[in-house]
């Protein structure tokens, strides 16, 4: 695996470029999930690109998920993100953050998360291009924040929440996820 | 004529622009006079939704500006739409009043953000003298302007007037959500 420096000393776990054949992402992938779990993480933000998005929902199997991607410039997603903490105590699905600041924002998004006890696994977009980003989470998605994708236990995505939400809505989606 | 477009537009999103032509609909001026977009477009229009309170937006407004001066005098029609329910047009009003919005803006009337399957802002759409759209998308691809690589509508208005097909019609960017009256809201 590749681990290297990624700006004001944080640590890159990154799926681009990767040895031909090798599984790369998902190692990759499961390496920042040990990463996470012993908190080598905390107060910064996994960068994520578009093949690592491809592989996270996949390294969450037998898992619901829900995929919260947000950016402190979001309003609604300041506001949603309490709930969905609360959501995420009340019910057994993982939450996964992504934000989609800019890296110049990854400082204040990752004390907004830490103020809000948001749990890991917490990311940020890495991307030269957006929309590549963008459709690699969605095809039929705009890129509107927030946005919430909801994931059964097999990986196959069962709802999408974009822009204002009912908390109801979105407990009532994941409960239906659950057995 | 618009039912139709509305329902295709809902089902298929941008994609279904190509399809048929954009029905007439109607904006309302910031002192509240409606206006028809057929008495307001031009050989080729540009409608643009934008928003008071969306930090995306707002880092967008000196390219607006920009944007309408450079291609105003090319017959170029920008039209900037504020849809957003939650922000009143008197504060659609002072907020172009303290930006310093040389150009107009006007508010939906009701049904514009749906029959665009507009969803985030700022969002562009490009529309030719056959009232065909063109161009759907970002107006470029960073909010921060030392990090723009492609000007997708720049790109596509230079290349409509030079009467060259649209070659990159579709793009997107992270935004805010558009704040219509009827909420949109994508459930598998």
């Amino acid at each position: 695996m590749r681990l290297s420096n990624y700006g004001r000393g944080s640590v890159r776990v990154s799926s681009e470029p990767r040895p031909s054949g090798s599984g790369w992402t998902g190692y990759s992938l499961t390496v920042t999930k040990w990463l996470v779990a012993f908190n080598l993480f905390a107060a910064q933000l996994v960068p994520l690109d578009r093949p690592g998005f491809a592989h996270l929902v996949e390294s969450h199997h037998g898992k619901v998920v829900l995929v919260d991607v947000w950016a402190t410039w979001c309003d609604p997603c300041r506001e949603e993100l309490p709930k969905l903490v609360a959501l995420h105590k009340k019910l057994a699905f993982d939450l996964i953050t992504i934000s989609a600041d800019e890296p110049e924002q990854e400082a204040a998004a990752a004390a907004l998360l830490d103020r809000e006890q948001v749990p890991q696994p917490r990311y940020i977009k890495r991307s030269d291009d957006d929309q590549v980003f963008i459709d690699a989470v969605d095809k039929q998605w705009s890129g509107a924040l927030p946005a919430l994708f909801l994931y059964d236990r097999k990986g196959a995505r069962i709802a999408s929440f974009i822009g204002d939400s009912d908390p109801a809505d979105i407990e009532a989606a994941i409960h239906k996820a659950l057995p | 004529m618009k039912l139709a477009w509305l329902l295709a537009a809902s089902l298929l999103g941008a994609a279904a622009f190509a399809a048929s032509p954009v029905p007439d609909f109607q904006l309302v001026d910031l002192q509240g006079a409606s206006h028809s977009f057929t008495s307001l477009k031009g050989d080729t229009t540009v409608v643009v939704f934008i928003a008071v309170r969306c930090p995306v937006s707002n880092a967008y407004n000196r390219r607006m500006e920009a944007l309408n001066k450079d291609y105003s005098s090319k017959g170029v029609k920008f039209l900037f739409v504020n849809a957003n329910v939650n922000e009143p047009s008197e504060e659609v009003k002072e907020h172009a009043r303290q930006v310093g919005f040389t150009f107009p803006v006007y508010r939906d009337s009701g049904n514009v953000a749906e029959i665009f399957n507009a969803q985030v802002t700022p969002e562009t759409y490009v529309i030719d003298k056959q009232g065909m759209i063109q161009y759907h998308g970002a107006i470029d691809d960073s909010q921060n302007e030392a990090r723009i690589r492609k000007q997708g509508l720049r790109a596509a208005l230079d290349e409509l007037l030079a009467g060259k097909p649209v070659t990159v019609s579709e793009t997107k960017a992270f935004g805010c959500s558009v704040k219509r009256a009827r909420p949109h809201r994508a459930t598998e």
